[in-house]
């Protein structure tokens, strides 16, 4: 094992010049009163107005529509993305970020083909593999897209098969969108658990692990809500959490309430109070607020991967609230409305 | 019979110990400057205009380099190695090595955990703070400072009972 003082410099070498910018970058970040003043904006252009001395400003010059305003905050990520590139971090924290987008990307177009519907304008320019390149044929995209891809084919044609079989009926659109949910969260979790151990970030490595917990604990709720049956939810769990699989499966049997009492008392859910996991409304804001504490935290440590990791997904979520707030208003959305869906950003400060 | 310890002389010794000194201290030295100046390099290069606040962040752990140095040329000095008669008896000069040693290693882990605390403190710089970011570094200079005291008044313990066998 190598000693905490080496550890510690070889850290420091390596990410000092990353933190050192990351630094003077978050106090560029929104703060809570920057939200609530797009909230309060009686328009769309009142919103670009106080966004213009932001990051955001040069992106949504001109905008007018909710495409614009996709267009523009994915500009605005593309700079983000391209800081980390340009910070010398080891190639698989680089990779990390974009290759979620690779999946987001996937699962689209695998969906739009379920439903006989064109995905190609929704796809995110932000992944590692273009947008044409997910739209195209199967065999020409990268490794780590197409073994997921043929999965969800063969899954898709052995559905339709088994329905065939059983009632002579090709399976169900809802049927076949799970499948594809279900392989491609599979995929992407177990990629992103790979680049976190290579990248050698503990902190990526809980972040994953969190992300597998918050997925498993969701699915168990929603799932035991509709009563179904265990032997369907628990091949749909996923690994890597830091509640097991078996764990999940154990407490599944229990009554909703005992089982939200159960799920509440374990370590990585620490601070959710158990009315939070049974209102499924309230579970997603809490799931968020467990995802901002660990940012937080991340925040706090001098030198490491985690300030640069915690930046950017910071910036992320950043990015999810000024969607909603702009394109809440350009629907005609008013103040209450947009503060209802507006969650806590991790580095906001009042 | 020839007066060493683990072959070697009180002259040796004596040097060796001096060289520990500048050594380690300079080592510590050139690490903690530069894990500060990765830090404020990086917050340079998105605000130039903290350059005043940050360069004394990562000048500050090149004041370990200086003490090694200090208590090299006490040890050349004291024991008269510019004036060419060095004659020191084994056991003095083996004592002189080990009054080095406070200074050498603490200056080496001190250097390196200041420019870990200076590239703490940068991004206090970095987020505007008005607490004045130079404090805490400077704390960790006070196991420096305190390190030399103790090799100069062991060199110092040293050289008078060098002076009285002389």
């Amino acid at each position: 094992m190598r000693p905490p003082l080496l550890k510690a410099v070889r850290d420091s070498l390596r990410y000092g010049y990353a933190v050192g910018r990351v630094r003077a970058l978050e106090v560029r970040v929104l703060r809570d009163a920057t939200y609530e003043r797009l909230v309060d904006a009686p328009s769309f252009a009142e919103q670009k107005r106080i966004l213009s001395d932001t990051a955001y400003g040069p992106h949504l010059e001109g905008v007018q529509t909710a495409d614009g305003v996709e267009r523009g905050l994915e500009a605005a990520m593309h700079e983000v993305y391209g800081l980390v590139s340009d910070l010398g971090l080891p190639e698989p924290i680089v990779r990390f970020f974009r290759v979620r987008h690779d999946f987001a990307n996937l699962r689209a177009r695998l969906k739009a083909e379920v439903l006989g519907a064109d995905a190609q304008s929704d796809l995110s320019s932000l992944g590692t593999v273009p947008p044409e390149v997910v739209a195209g044929p199967v065999e020409a995209l990268p490794e780590h897209l197409r073994r997921v891809a043929q999965e969800v084919l063969e899954a898709l044609a052995e559905l339709d098969e088994r329905s065939e079989r059983d009632g002579g009926a090709v399976a169900g659109s809802l049927a076949k969108l799970e499948v594809v949910d279900g392989i491609v969260e599979r995929a992407a979790y177990a990629e992103l658990a790979s680049l976190a151990k290579a990248s050698g970030s503990e902190f990526l490595r809980e972040y994953v692990s969190l992300q597998v917990d918050l997925a498993n604990v969701k699915r168990v709720l929603r799932s035991r809500r509709r009563a179904e049956p265990l032997a369907e939810v628990e091949p749909r769990l996923l690994e890597g959490g830091r509640i097991s699989r078996a764990r999940l499966a154990a407490a599944y049997q229990l009554p909703l309430e005992e089982l939200a009492e159960r799920l509440a008392s374990e370590r990585a859910l620490r601070g959710v109070a158990v009315e939070e996991l049974l209102a499924l409304d309230r579970l997603d804001v809490a799931a968020d607020a467990l995802a901002v504490r660990m940012m937080r935290e991340g925040r706090a440590v001098p030198l490491g991967a985690e300030p640069v990791v915690a930046y950017v997904l910071a910036r992320e979520a950043e990015v999810r609230q000024l969607r909603v707030l702009l394109i809440g208003k350009l629907a005609g959305l008013g103040a209450e409305e947009l503060r209802a869906r507006l969650r806590k950003v991790y580095v906001s400060r009042g | 019979m020839k007066d060493v310890i683990l072959g070697m002389s009180g002259t040796d010794w004596a040097l060796l110990g001096a060289g520990v000194a500048a050594i380690l201290g300079g080592i510590g030295s050139a690490i903690g400057i530069t894990i500060a100046s990765s830090t404020a390099s990086g917050i340079l290069s998105e605000d130039g205009s903290k350059f005043g606040k940050l360069l004394p962040l990562a000048a500050m752990p090149g004041t370990q380099g200086i003490y090694g140095f200090i208590a090299a040329v006490l040890v050349v000095i004291f024991f008269n190695v510019l004036g060419g008669k060095v004659d020191l008896p084994a056991a003095i000069g083996f004592k002189v090595f080990l009054a080095c040693l406070p200074v050498g290693f603490l200056c080496l882990v001190s250097a390196i955990y200041q420019g870990m605390t200076g590239a703490a403190a940068a991004g206090i710089v970095a987020a505007d703070q008005p607490a004045p970011a130079l404090i805490f570094p400077a704390l960790v200079e006070t196991y420096a400072v305190l390190s030399l005291i103790v090799t100069i008044l062991m060199l110092l313990g040293l050289q008078t009972a060098a002076q009285a066998l002389q």
